[in-house]
């Protein structure tokens, strides 16, 4: 299948730029990117893309096998430079994605060149002195609020957003698919995500790497961005003064600014 | 519609304006702090940054904690519970940043004693004066009875999409048996009979494949080899039955006695004993022949006998075609006795017989589809086509069938056996 | 395309049949439960009487066969009277015109 179509894989900005991979996380798709795309699109080459199984990907793509594992969307990341014949890209990748980007990077080192690990976490379940941020029962619980919240996941999302004059770049297009889950699909994605143990991967990290962390993360606490900034040799580490797990989207000057910063340094 | 039970007037009427005074009054008695505190619903307001700066009472104990260990202490996240967290984090903040206001959103709060209440949260962001973001309220609705709904739904759905799946798999089973049953109607293909070519096509009419028609070619010594076809009655499963009975006991009698009577006659008995008593009376109509090449004169010896079947048509190579009748052949398995009507010819090269079942002459042709095909339309067709290969002849009435459209309801098979000319190799296969 | 009526009297010979409109797979069935209604008396006569049928497929064919048999089981006979020229035909074919009693009309079958 045509990788374009399947994974949505939409690109922007400068043509003749750098090339910057914008990855989302859990729960999300590309229009999570939405207040990141202006700044970076003067200066970058971006490419944007949706997971299969998230946002507007080709469903008939899904195979629970495929992605009931990180290495099937890291495949969907390689797949996706290899059908754009990318290389040396900067790979953006929020929560989860950021380590797909890495287990990415290193099966096709010669397409990634460097990583941003927003709001990382290799293993959201605490563990023998590790502090994940969840105990074991928070993610079963979580696992099942996903199959009893069905209709929340799936619908509820849908509040109908009406159009929003003071923000006429959300085009009501967007509103109307604003992170739109299937939720089969999402419960797959959310056991890959949650019950993955990725600690050992970081240390295959061989890229420049930009670690950001928010001062206030409901889902993966100080500890974590300490621990991979630890594990990656010679990576940065970035505390933005912001609330939750989405800084792109609560702090997004602040987060720009550093991506904007890590990318000026790497040329 | 209104509805009154009884005939007693309604309170207003019968105490003048007391009573809505009453409740005037006691309405006077409910302040705005009280209703703030004790609303049927949870009311929250919080920091831009999410710390709760004011709460109320009905909120409180539907979590179980005091207004200390809340105010200026927890984040509204802090009273959602992993999936909650999650999907504010996700879906519910960046809509209320992008909104300013949200509503109707499917969350579960924690209870202090581990218990969950899911909630439907609306929120909205209050502006200053300058329209800078000052705090946000939301206001949380007990969804449980909502929530059991829900879940009742949800098992519904899983319910049937089970049993669509069951009913699936059930379904793949059946058309793979299907397979299996109809494959043991029809031959694969058809044997190489030296100096002889043949070809066979068959047209199934019923959606589920198995059909009532039947034909086979096989050799039954060293010199000759049989040739059947036939139409049983009825349709469906019950017909498909038949028409294995039929063909396996036409191919074991050839073989104890390859006399196309004789193997007619022990198809009619094993029929008639199997369905006369049933009082379910099953029968089938049948050509049955031996065609036997004679490699010294290029030409094949045709013996056949009919009982009940439409007349086999024979095609020369000089253009010409006429019927080869045999009046009077009984449908099989009817009587304990039936009799036979036999008919032989000989094909010399360039000859064709054609065997066919009467969904061929059965069709309805005509603008209004009321008139057949008939034996008439049959002949001219085969004369315009007389000389023609079996193959040939074949695919010319397999085009046919196919223009009759929805004229051609029938099942209908059809089988060519014929001596080719010099020029032309021998050959078997059969067309589908 | 008429739907097939049955009506069926007592002549002196027995039974009487009437058989109007179409005699196929759908129809075939409302014939053969209505003949298995009837009663035949040995020696007596089953008249099918034809005159009135449109249309016979066969389906119609193994009705007739069936109360054939239903017929010899009480040890009466069976008749067709006015047998349209198109199932004529295929009767011929099938060979059946040898075991049926056939009469042009009803008035001849039920005379003798």
């Amino acid at each position: 299948m045509d990788v374009v179509r399947r994974n949505n894989v939409t690109v922007t900005g400068n043509p003749h730029g750098p090339v910057v991979v914008l990855a989302h996380g859990f729960g999300c798709d590309q229009n999570m990117w939405r207040l990141t795309v202006p700044a970076l699109a003067r200066d970058h080459r971006i490419v944007l893309f949706d997971y299969v199984g998230s946002g507007r990907s080709e469903p008939s793509a899904f195979s629970e096998e495929r992605y009931g594992t990180l290495d099937g969307y890291a495949r969907d990341v390689v797949e996706v430079c290899e059908a754009l014949d990318l290389r040396d890209a900067v790979f953006v990748g929020h929560s989860v994605s950021a380590m797909i980007g890495v287990l990415a990077a290193d099966a096709a080192p010669e397409r990634i060149g460097a990583l941003v690990m927003v709001a990382p976490s290799p293993r959201y379940i605490d563990d023998d002195g590790y502090r994940g941020g969840f105990t074991a029962r928070d993610i079963d619980e979580l696992l099942e609020s996903l199959e009893s919240n069905y209709l929340g996941w799936s619908s509820a999302m849908a509040p109908v957003i009406m159009g929003n004059p003071d923000r006429p770049e959300l085009g009501e297009e967007l509103e109307n698919s604003f992170c739109a889950t299937d939720p089969e699909m999402a419960r797959v994605f959310a056991r890959t995500t949650f019950l993955s143990d990725s600690r050992d991967d970081l240390k295959k990290v061989r890229v420049p790497t930009l670690v950001l962390e928010c001062t206030d993360d409901v889902i993966a606490p100080r500890e974590v961005g300490a621990f991979v900034h630890d594990a990656i040799a010679g990576s940065t580490l970035v505390t933005l003064e912001a609330t939750g797990h989405c800084p792109h989207l609560s702090a997004p000057d602040a987060t720009n600014a550093a991506i904007t910063r890590f990318l000026a340094a790497l040329r | 519609m209104m509805c009154r039970i009884g005939q007693q007037p309604e309170p207003q009427d019968a105490g003048g304006g007391r009573t809505s005074d009453a409740v005037f009054a006691a309405l006077l008695e409910d302040s705005a702090e009280e209703l703030y505190e004790f609303a049927p619903c949870g009311y929250l307001s919080t920091l831009m940054d999410g710390t709760i700066a004011k709460i109320n009472r009905t909120l409180l104990d539907w979590l179980g904690l005091e207004r200390e260990a809340v105010v200026g202490r927890m984040r509204f996240t802090d009273l959602l519970t992993v999936g909650g967290k999650l999907y504010h984090e996700t879906h519910f903040a960046p809509l209320l940043r992008m909104r300013g206001e949200i509503s109707g959103i499917a969350l579960e709060i924690k209870q202090a004693d581990g218990g969950r209440i899911p909630v439907l949260a609306s929120s909205a962001v209050k502006h200053g004066s300058t329209g800078e973001p000052l705090l946000i309220r939301t206001t949380l609705f007990d969804a449980r009875d909502r929530r059991a709904y829900e879940a009742e739904l949800l098992r519904g759905r899983k319910a049937a999409e089970e049993a669509r799946k069951r009913a699936e798999a059930d379904r793949a089973r059946l058309q793979e048996a299907l397979a299996v049953l109809q494959q043991s109607l029809l031959p694969d293909s058809l044997p190489t009979v030296p100096g002889v070519e043949a070809a066979a096509y068959y047209h199934t009419a019923s959606p589920d494949r198995l059909g009532g028609d039947f034909y086979d070619v096989f050799p039954v010594d060293g010199k000759r080899f049989a040739f059947f076809l036939g139409d049983v009655c009825g349709k469906g499963p019950e017909a498909a039955a038949l028409t294995s009975l039929t063909r396996y006991t036409l191919r074991a009698a050839a073989l104890h006695d390859p006399d196309p009577v004789a193997a007619l006659t022990t198809l009619n008995k094993v029929l008639h004993e199997r369905y006369a008593g049933s009082g379910d009376p099953r029968y089938c109509t049948a050509v049955f022949g031996t065609i036997e090449p004679d490699a010294a004169t290029g030409e094949a010896a045709i013996h056949l006998a009919s009982g009940g079947h439409p007349p086999v048509l024979v095609l020369r190579a000089d253009g010409t075609a006429g019927y080869l009748p045999t009046p009077g052949g009984l449908l099989v398995g009817v009587l304990p006795d039936a009799r036979f009507a036999t008919a032989g010819t000989t094909l010399a090269p360039g000859d064709t017989l054609l065997l066919y079942t009467d969904g061929l002459t059965e069709a309805r042709v005509g603008e209004d589809r009321t008139s057949l095909y008939g034996d008439d339309g049959l002949l001219r067709f085969a004369t315009g086509h007389a000389g023609r290969s079996p193959h040939a002849l074949i695919r010319a009435l397999t085009g046919l069938l196919d223009g009759f459209g929805d004229g051609l309801d029938d099942d209908t098979a059809l089988l060519a056996l014929g001596v080719p000319t010099s020029s032309s190799l021998s050959s078997a296969t059969r067309s589908h | 395309m008429s739907p097939l009526k049955i009506t069926a009297r007592d002549a002196t010979t027995g039974p009487v049949v009437e058989i109007t409109g179409e005699l196929d797979y759908a129809s075939a069935t409302q014939l053969r439960e209505q003949l298995a209604a009837l009663s035949l008396q040995p020696g007596r006569r089953l008249v099918l009487d034809l005159a009135g049928m449109e249309f016979c497929d066969s389906s119609g064919i193994t009705a007739l066969l069936a109360a054939r048999t239903q017929a010899l089981a009480a040890q009466a006979e069976v008749a067709l009277a006015a047998v349209p020229g198109n199932t004529m035909r295929v009767l011929r074919i099938v060979g059946l015109d040898q075991i049926f009693a056939l009469y042009p009309d009803s008035d001849t079958a039920t005379r003798a």
